[in-house]
């Protein structure tokens, strides 16, 4: 094949928290190549150009070739962790300065005298009250004070503010006041840049739109240089495609965008994680899997329902919550560098305290000295044979049997045990996750795969999966650059809201058609901008409540209905959703219509991933080694899952080595390669 | 015995599954007070009804140390499938108002009980005087709706409808109850099918084992808590500003006992139970629940590694007299006890400041109101009944940061809504919602400041409750050298010639225009505040949690034009006194306690204890009504024998001997 053709590359690249993943296919030959290379935290973007320059080298992957290339960043959501973003000024009615602070009340740990909430990322002394009032329904009460707004723009600029948020009370009903203020600070300080709450995210509740607006323009002076210097970057580099970014709704957009719209490509990183792994499942013929993703620290989770991700609001960045549309993932402050611990009775603890990934597991040799998770898997033989991360990371035996021994003697119990022990409870404290998003959600896990990928998740996968009653086991054929190919295979897709505010009654039908139309001309000029030439996918959906409820549930809407102005299907629609998510619905009850959403998608090009027939064959362990199970010390087969081909099978105990993971699979679970090169495990009992 | 070393993974488990049932419950739930108050509990019992895990993400902090045990035993003949009920604060002492309805099943293994699920939902009414079934003037337990003592609700899988039906008869809101009992059980179901899978992961024998190992660790945790707090014996007590419609302040008093790893809980000395529905029905049980909140907080706060369940409560022992506030006898009315539970707990949290004064913040701010608005729209003409935010105040500076602004310590668990969805639902306008300057009590860790709330109604007769309110007149006290925190206050129509201040009122009835401006307590402070970094007290000042003229008033940090004068600061705090004391109090308290004398006040409830329970709070009212012009124990001996002398048909109080310890 190919020869005549020139080549087409198109490329995903996804920065993590250590690694830079690069997934790329070449679409004419079918050829898949990947790559990890260590982060260079002080000079983000240049190990992307390692990585390219690695690519050509390795692959002969030619910068002019590259037609699609697809980025993820850390640089917004580092931004906030590291407290490192602009100094901004917030504008807001005078009475409620402290709506950011106070926030909604409630504090994550309820038991503890000391709970607190985050010092916020505008300090009190940059928050300036405008005295003015829109009132509920969108009429003006007082106009904004023009002198108090000079005021503010003075005083903001002498305390050093670079940018303004400007947020109002009912701006999600009538944003004059925002524009009005947002032309005073313009003509007063063209310097300054500016968001107004509705330009951001346009919805109800001033606490979640003023904050979301904030995170905006906190990370926008880093995000829009970094991307201008990858822009720049990539021109020199040869790079003929424009940059597409991957945002936390699991779709992308272009840079451009990205640096106004910075909020919305926080959680990106996670969101195509679970992108990529809907898609590898879909590949698979899996449609209800969970996903977990295990790291240095934490592990991640998601459900992929009828092969979709699935969509929240509320989700959080660092220490603050994110109300835009963002692919759900719950998160545990638990990974391979937890540490192991026991207490004055002789109880057995993993976690919270961690090693990260500096020191890092004892194993790794980097000094670390307490045992880790990672150090259990290794003593006990699951981990260690081979090297890790593509070879950047040497395992040590013995600095992890020194370090669990210390535990053991604590216990006066055997090493192996105790390592056993380790893991065990691990995976407990993963189970308790688990189990409150299955319940939050209202979906039994067992009905479940579980798709492990990063570089951890192989490793407990199973485990876990024997744990929840999950029968099946779904490992990728590369499970460390699954975001990496989320980005690849994503389509565009931004999202648009209005909140109308209102009964569900056919007197809402004039403001909910002004609301859908003006969302929908929006979205195709969105789609226009990023160049999408084929049929726009707009999926219109709702967000409703039963009258007295306070949150609202989303519900689909078929576009037909807005149409026909079917106020009935529309509350059916809404019934069987309150049915399904909560076990009841009230037919006799008030509906209130909040928000109108819309969702613009352009499909991304169809990449044909290579395959290859299944010929059943039982398949070959490269060695044996020893592993503890169930307590015993046995020589287990050990399989390299390059040669792993499609349609071989074997049964575990197994470990499967790689250069960017290890699978562990126990007793009673049988294996089989598919012509994707997934490894299906399956409970043989 | 179970294996201590993986005691963690059926810790998990055993949560995880707790975790399931209040997600269950708040998915399925229909009223606002279970889906977004999370007014409710869920837990896990062993087989004597001892909570064995709780969820820690969903639901009020009040339960993890409840037992059912008592109410367990009041119904017999247990089958697989029934769920049984009381919401009775007489029948047991497991329901402590009548909102609250518990509920609890048996987990039956091979025809034996090997557990028991259980939990309670606070129903948004159950009927009786008023609506929503609370209020502070209530007096007898017969006015705060309709009871029903422990029975079975669901027999072998079938609801028991008749007695749905005499529910529904009697309460305001029957969809509400009723949907929420029906989500209870099913989470109830929840807890069932999970602790039977928990069963059989680790075998009957090891289940039942490992349940107890999880109490023993929660009981070793808190004994080795209590082993590193030194021996001794601290007093402590602290006030409500007004014990009923009488208005006269209801002290509660702790001794607090700590001998090695045990600790006794003396209320002795708290107020005689009240004509009010302030009482908390802990029928004497020296580990009851209400009793022991403030404990389960301290325990947390300093090992958040304890496990929440019964053990940790076997080292307390509370000693609360019958007839007491804290120990009321049938009929009194219980229903506002969440008022009387607060300032329980800041009582225990100074008892044991005494002991640890080192390792705890100061006081919390202890009021939180609940507000709630009944007026009309003026363009549907219908009546609109709608919660607002409620008004919370700070905590307590901590030992090693300021108390959280505007809720936070023990009041952490209250969301509030967004003024734009209030707004747009109900008939008001706020003009103010934030933070009250200068209510945090100075000190080297600030206070939280207090929340402040104004709104504006527009339509006739608008009538405002504002449940809990408290400290209006005893502040939250400041440790080591800090000071009190602000006081609560609702004002109507504040800045006008009209103004119209409500002291510790709860209800207010509101006309056109009228602006009602509500304020919660702050925290106290912790430390002296001359040492708090001058940098600070500027970065407050510019922040306007403080006014430049508390900074000179209380830090003596001299701040002009934003800049700190460091000579005129120096100079102004090495003037300055330091606050002698463990504890700030404030004018209000010292004023009153220069008449009413610890002396006097002990004097008091001995003779209010000597005396049959319907005479004390009627003989507590009119001593001190007849305290005026007098002071200490000699004035409490001279009003006690004008009240005599008023009313001969009482009786001689029995005063237990003279010497009393003291």
């Amino acid at each position: 094949m190919g020869g005549e053709e020139a080549t087409d590359w198109k490329i995903g690249v996804d920065i993590g928290g250590t690694f830079i993943d690069f997934c790329a296919l070449e679409t004419r030959a079918g050829r898949v190549a990947t790559l990890k290379v260590l982060t260079t935290p002080a000079n983000p973007g240049a190990e992307l150009m390692t990585g390219l320059a690695l690519l050509a080298e390795r692959e002969g992957l030619a910068a002019e070739t590259v037609t699609r290339f697809v980025h993820g960043t850390t640089v917004g959501i580092n931004t906030i962790l590291q407290r490192k973003g602009a100094a901004l000024a917030l504008f807001t009615n005078a009475g409620f300065e402290d709506v950011i602070e106070l926030a909604r009340l409630r504090m994550p740990d309820v038991y503890s005298l000391f709970c607190s909430r985050p010092d916020q990322l505008v300090g009190r002394d940059m928050i300036f009250g405008i005295p003015g009032r829109m009132r509920a329904d969108g009429r003006e009460e007082t106009a904004p004070d023009r002198s108090a707004v000079a005021e503010a723009v003075a005083a903001a600029k002498t305390k050093g503010a670079v940018g303004i948020i400007v947020s109002f009370l009912h701006a999600w009903r009538n944003d004059e006041h925002e524009r009005a203020v947002k032309r005073e600070i313009a003509s007063l300080a063209p310097e300054l840049f500016t968001f107004t709450s509705a330009e951001v995210w346009p919805v109800i509740r001033e606490y979640e739109r003023t904050t979301t607006a904030i995170l905006n323009g906190y990370v926008h002076p880093r995000v829009s240089v970094y991307l201008a210097a990858l822009e720049e970057r990539l021109a020199a580099h040869g790079v003929g495609a424009k940059a597409l970014m991957t945002k936390s709704n699991g779709g992308l957009m272009n840079a451009a965008e990205g640096k106004r719209n910075c909020v919305s490509m926080l959680l990106s990183g996670t969101a195509s994680g679970v992108i990529g792994t809907a898609w590898l499942a879909r590949r698979a013929g899996e449609n209800r899997v969970l996903t977990l993703d295990v790291g240095g620290t934490s592990s991640d989770f998601a459900l992929i329902i009828d092969g979709e991700a699935q969509f929240g609001t509320g989700e959080s960045i660092g220490e603050f919550p994110l109300y835009i549309p963002s692919v759900s993932v719950s998160s545990i402050g638990l990974g391979g560098g937890s540490i192991a611990s026991v207490d004055a009775s002789g109880v057995l603890r993993v976690g919270p305290e961690s090693a990260g990934s500096s020191p890092g597991p004892a194993c790794y040799g980097l000094g670390g000295e307490q045992a880790t998770l990672t150090d259990a898997m290794v003593v006990t033989g699951w981990l260690g044979h081979s090297d890790m991360a593509y070879g950047q990371l040497a395992i040590d035996r013995e600095p992890a049997r020194a370090a669990v021994s210390r535990l053991a003697e604590a216990l006066r119990r055997p090493l192996a045990e105790t390592a056993q022990a380790i893991i065990d409870i691990a995976v407990s404290e993963l189970f308790v996750e688990v189990e409150k998003l299955a319940s939050r959600a209202g979906v039994d896990p067992s009905e479940f795969t579980l798709l492990p990928f990063g570089g951890g998740g192989p490793m407990l996968g199973v485990f876990l999966a024997r744990e929840l009653g999950m029968a099946r086991v779904l490992v990728p054929p590369r499970p460390g650059v699954v975001s990496a190919l989320g980005g690849l295979v994503a389509d565009l897709r931004g999202d648009f809201i209005r909140t109308v505010f209102g009964d569900l009654s056919a007197d809402l039908l004039p403001a909910m058609h002004e609301a859908s139309a003006a969302m929908a001309a929006e979205a195709r000029a969105w789609l226009a901008a990023h160049g999408h030439r084929g049929a726009a996918d707009l999926r219109f959906s709702a967000d409703m409540r039963y009258g007295g409820q306070s949150h609202e549930i989303e519900t689909a809407l078929a576009s037909v209905w807005l149409e026909d102005d079917d106020v009935t299907a529309i509350a059916r629609a809404f019934h069987g959703t309150h049915l399904k998510l909560f076990d009841f619905c009230d037919e006799s009850s008030r509906i209130e219509l909040v928000n109108l959403r819309l969702a613009a998608i352009g499909a991304g090009p169809t990449l044909d991933f290579p395959d290859e027939e299944e010929v059943a064959a039982p398949a070959e362990p490269e060695r044996y080694v020893p592993v503890s199970v169930s307590g015993a010390e046995r020589p287990v087969a050990l399989y390299r899952r390059d040669s792993l081909r499609p349609g071989c099978h074997f049964r575990g105990p197994a470990v499967v080595a790689q250069e960017d993971t290890t699978t562990a699979i126990p007793p009673g679970m049988a294996a089989r390669v598919d012509r994707h090169g997934n490894l299906h495990l399956e409970s043989a009992e | 015995m179970f294996d201590r070393m993986t005691l963690r993974v059926l810790a998990n488990h055993a949560r995880a599954a707790a975790e399931n049932m209040a997600y269950t419950l708040n998915r399925t739930a229909h009223s606002a007070f279970v889906k977004e108050t999370e007014d409710f509990t869920v837990m896990l019992m062993n087989r004597k009804g001892e909570t064995f895990a709780v969820p820690m993400d969903l639901g009020a902090t009040w339960y993890p140390g409840l037992t059912y045990g008592r109410v367990i035993g009041m119904i017999d003949d247990y089958r697989p499938g029934d769920v049984a009920f009381t919401n009775d604060p007489y029948s047991g002492f497991v329901a402590t108002h009548v909102p609250d309805t518990h509920l609890w099943k048996p987990i039956f293994h091979n025809g034996e009980i090997v557990a028991w699920a259980g939990g309670h939902i606070h129903n948004t009414d159950m009927g009786g005087a008023v609506p929503a079934s609370l209020s502070r003037a209530l007096t007898e337990i017969h006015q705060e709706g309709i009871r029903f003592p422990p029975m079975k609700l669901v027999n072998e899988g079938v609801f028991d409808e008749k007695i749905l039906r005499i529910m529904s008869t009697n309460v305001r809101k029957p969809d509400l109850n009723v949907g929420d009992i029906r989500a209870l059980v099913g989470a109830l179901n929840t807890g069932e099918r999970k602790a039977l899978a928990i069963l059989r992961k680790f075998g009957k024998e090891a289940f039942l084992a490992g349940v107890e190992a999880l109490l023993d660790h929660a009981e070793e945790q808190a004994r080795a808590m209590l082993r590193a707090m030194p021996d001794g014996c601290w007093e402590f007590a602290d006030y409500a500003d007004e014990d009923s419609t009488a208005a006269n302040p209801c002290r509660l008093k702790l001794r607090l006992t700590i001998a090695g790893d045990t600790a006794v809980l003396d209320f002795t000395g708290s107020d005689p139970q009240l004509a009010s529905a302030l009482n908390v029905p802990s029928g004497g049980d020296p580990r009851h629940t209400m009793l022991l909140v403030g404990i389960y907080y301290i325990l947390y706060t300093l090992n958040p590694k304890i496990l929440l369940n019964t053990g940790l409560t076997r080292p307390f022992t509370c000693i609360a007299p019958e007839g007491s506030v804290l120990n009321p006898s049938f009929p009194a009315a219980v229903g506002m006890r969440s008022l009387t539970c607060a300032r329980l707990r800041s009582v225990i949290f100074g008892g044991f400041s005494r002991a640890v004064p080192h390792l705890l913040p100061a006081a919390p701010a202890g009021n939180n109101c609940i507000v709630n608005v009944m007026t009309t729209d003026e363009r549907t003409h219908r009546t609109v009944i709608a919660a607002v935010n409620p008004v919370v105040g700070g905590g307590g500076g901590m030992p090693h940061r300021d108390g959280t602004n505007g809720s936070g310590a023990d009041a952490a668990y209250l969301r509030n809504t967004p003024i734009e969805i209030t707004e747009t639902e109900t008939p008001i306008e706020f003009l103010k919602y934030g933070l009250a300057r200068d209510s945090g009590g100075a000190g080297r860790w600030r206070g939280g400041l207090a929340t402040e709330m104004a709104f504006r109604v527009f339509a006739p007769d608008s009538r405002v409750t504002v449940r809990n309110r408290d400290r209006s007149f005893f502040r939250p006290w400041g440790v080591l050298g800090g000071l009190a925190g602000g006081l609560s206050d609702m004002i109507v129509n504040p800045g006008t010639p009209g103004m119209r201040r409500l002291g510790n009122i709860d209800t207010t009835v509101l006309q056109p225009g009228d602006v009602l401006e509500i304020r919660s307590a702050g925290g106290g402070g912790r430390g002296d505040p001359r040492e708090r970094e001058p940098w600070r007290v500027a970065r407050d000042v510019a922040g306007a949690y403080i006014s430049a003229e508390v900074a000179g008033r209380d830090y003596g940090v001299v701040i002009e034009d934003g800049l700190i004068d460091e000579t005129a600061t120096a100079a102004r705090r090495a003037a300055m006194r330091a606050h002698e004391g463990h504890f700030h109090f404030g004018a209000e308290r010292e004023g009153f306690e220069a008449q009413w004398t610890a002396d006097a006040y002990d004097l008091l409830t001995a003779i209010l204890a000597g005396l049959p329970i319907h005479w004390r709070f009627f003989a507590k009212t009119e001593i001190f009504r007849r305290m005026e012009g007098r002071a200490g124990a000699a004035g409490v001996t001279a009003a006690l024998a004008e009240v005599r002398a008023r009313f001969p048909e009482m009786p001689a109080p029995e005063l237990p001997d003279a010497e009393g310890g003291r």
